[in-house]
């Protein structure tokens, strides 16, 4: 089923929609996270469900408010909500409290190699192993995003005026460092191999960061904010939403700067609001803000396959299970597709 | 957008003691049938519980696109973004500022984010002021000045505890400061959520209805405020081209000092009425229908801002008429 760049897609469903759950929830889709071949989904209203093949998923009551943010750590799923409170949720849906800020939100958490973190307005708590208390960093500014490198030894912290790098040196006393850009820093993510640090910013842009020797340089262009990003697997590319294409940055080589990005065009010229590679392959899934999804090859656009056909509603989420076999998408509306991706006879 | 979609937000005011509590917590518990959200600050004041009460840190930053008066509030954008994602809808949401903070960035972060944007919209500017201290607090400091010029409702509270002669001084200098604003007596903050809710005052549909007192000016400085108010008014019609001109250069480089404009004007060649309204350097315009039958054309204009009588207002203003 390729799409003829030329013609809207048709209005009937996809054969992902006919074989797989579509469910009409009503409630915005937050976001969601891959453990294993289950996928955690955050709701609007406080719930999470959890999605694993085969079986019919439950909402679990949460937080009061809103799931605002949610990762995993380990097997385990947590979250963070506008009601305070920083949680962790068993695969089985057994909930446990981390930690209540009361009024103050949990806007962000995330963890890796024994380490967790939730940040609360200025600050980053940080549970190292085996700890009861967190250890308290302190920001100048409310925190836009957190991320760990793949071993979990340095905590890149994005604010406003750059990003704060917390190291962890060998007696396990945690140092920090600046990277400085004028003005104010969202989302931040390492590069799979540790070299790059990329921020979205409040500006229609992104600033990037080369850890080895702190050169950086902005990739702009987009029409609006830039919320998804993500690193194709291999590292040579970095996906991002927040333009009309799927604007794909080479960071292979010298990296990105003074290089031209390829552009992944879709039908309609509806905008890009999220980009989720495909495990394992050189492809990336990119939802629309009229709440269709494709499937395309970086370095061959012509082969691009619709997934999901139009809902109204902006794409929020899409997450792949690790075996890549099944892919969950979620929008604003609170539209869910949770299918399987390969043919029957493919598998 | 469609506006019926924007969540509609009242921006509060006032300097501590003058009242908002006591109005935040009427908005909060009485049975009005709406579901309302109120983003208070951490050093503001205390004893107001409830689950859609967020706690904020008024942080203001500059947005890095060149223009140096374009500061926004990040904190509002992080919050209100988050609130958009509710599965319940609001029917209104209640920013509470500090007494000491600068109604401007929070103002403007409604212009300059497209998501706020999209999703909200700014409603109006609600200045609770006390009607024992204001005229002390407009004098020792510039942002309860500020806040009186940015207002569209002076909540004008505790009135209770002036006399009649004072309330009239006090409200006169209100009205020095900000010819718009609408005045509202109450004590204890009594007053219908009608009244400062959902108001609509910064669309342009209601600069239409500003009818401030354009000929009056008897301007005798006896306060000698900080920021004053400027209206033109003019029956022959201007010139498109000159007036864009003109004002664009003014806000370019007088935006920090003007803080808010409104205007109705009449173009040479044009049957439509443009209206505009401003704060700072960032503006809203469009045509707005044809002029009523039988009405005169004419425009007008005002400006709100400090150091407006160097600014050649008139002057320019009048060079904006067609040949």
């Amino acid at each position: 089923m390729k799409a003829d760049l030329n013609k809207f897609p048709e209005l009937n469903k996809t054969k992902f929609e006919n074989r797989g759950k579509d469910l009409r929830l009503g409630i915005p889709v937050i976001n969601s996270v891959v453990i294993g071949n289950s996928i955690a989904v955050g709701f609007g209203d406080g719930t999470i469900r959890i999605f694993k093949a085969g079986q019919s998923s439950e909402p679990i009551k949460a937080h009061n408010g809103i799931v605002l943010c949610i990762s995993k750590d380990g097997d385990d799923i947590i979250t963070g909500g506008d009601d305070g409170r920083f949680l962790r949720i068993s695969l089985n849906g057994e909930i446990s409290e981390i930690a209540n800020f009361g009024s103050r939100w949990v806007d962000h958490v995330t963890a890796n190699n024994g380490s967790l973190v939730c940040t609360s307005g200025n600050n980053v708590y940080l549970w190292m192993a085996g700890r009861k208390e967190p250890k308290i960093l302190e920001h100048e500014s409310t925190i836009g995003g957190v991320a760990f490198d793949s071993k979990g030894r340095r905590l890149a912290v994005s604010r406003y005026g750059g990003v704060t790098l917390w190291k962890k040196d060998y007696s396990n006393k945690w140092k920090s460092s600046n990277l400085l850009w004028k003005g104010s820093h969202n989302k931040v993510i390492f590069s799979p191999d540790d070299r790059y640090l990329v921020t979205s910013m409040q500006e229609n842009q992104l600033h990037f960061w080369r850890l080895k020797d702190k050169t950086d340089s902005t990739m702009s262009g987009y029409g609006t904010k830039v919320k998804s990003f993500a690193f194709v697997h291999d590292t040579k590319f970095l996906v991002t939403s927040g333009s009309n294409d799927a604007v794909c940055w080479p960071f292979d080589g010298i990296g990105p700067e003074g290089r031209q990005p390829i552009c992944l065009p879709f039908v309609g010229n509806k905008l890009v609001t999220f980009v989720e590679p495909f495990p394992n392959e050189n492809a990336i899934f990119t939802g629309l803000s009229d709440g269709s999804v494709f499937l395309s090859e970086i370095e061959k656009s012509s082969n691009t396959i619709i997934i999901r056909s139009f809902t109204e509603s902006e794409v929020t989420t899409i997450s792949v299970t690790e075996d890549g076999s099944s892919i969950l998408i979620g929008d604003m509306a609170g539209n869910i597709l949770w299918t399987s991706i390969w043919d029957e006879e493919n598998k | 957008m469609d506006s019926n979609k924007q969540v509609p937000v009242t921006v509060l005011t006032g300097f501590l003691g003058a009242g908002k509590t006591t109005l935040l917590n009427r908005i909060l518990t009485e049975q009005h049938g709406k579901k309302y959200a109120v983003i208070v600050n951490e050093f503001g004041e205390q004893g107001i519980d409830n689950d859609l009460v967020v706690d904020a840190d008024e942080e203001v930053f500059e947005m890095n696109n060149g223009c140096i008066c374009c500061t926004v509030r990040g904190d509002l954008i992080r919050i209100l973004s988050g609130l958009m994602k509710r599965a319940d809808k609001l029917d209104a949401i209640i920013v509470e500022t500090t007494g000491l903070a600068d109604p401007a960035p929070v103002a403007q972060t409604f212009f300059v984010d497209q998501d706020v944007a999209d999703r909200t919209k700014l409603d109006a500017i609600v200045t609770v002021a006390d009607a024992v201290h204001l005229s002390s607090q407009l004098t020792d400091h510039h942002e309860a000045e500020e806040q009186i010029a940015f207002a569209d409702v002076v909540l004008l509270n505790k009135i209770d505890l002036v006399d009649e002669s004072g309330l009239e001084a006090v409200k006169e200098r209100i009205r020095k400061i900000n010819p718009f604003a609408k005045i509202i007596n109450t004590t204890k903050c009594g007053v219908s959520l009608n009244e400062i809710l959902n108001l609509d005052a910064f669309s342009l549909k209601r600069v239409l209805e500003v009818e401030p007192d354009f000929l009056e000016s008897d301007h005798d400085h006896e306060h000698d405020d900080d920021v004053t108010s400027l209206s033109f008014v003019s029956d022959s019609p201007l010139d498109m081209e000159k007036f864009q001109d003109w004002f664009s250069k003014l806000l370019q480089t007088k935006g920090q000092d003007i803080l808010r404009t409104k205007g109705i004007l009449d173009f040479t060649g044009e049957s439509d009425r443009y209206v505009f309204q401003g704060v700072h350097m960032l503006m809203d315009a469009s045509p707005m229908g044809k002029w009523p039958e039988g009405k005169v054309r004419s425009s007008r204009l005002v400006f709100i801002g400090r150091n407006l009588e160097n600014m050649n207002l008139k002057e320019g203003f009048e060079n904006c008429k067609s040949a």
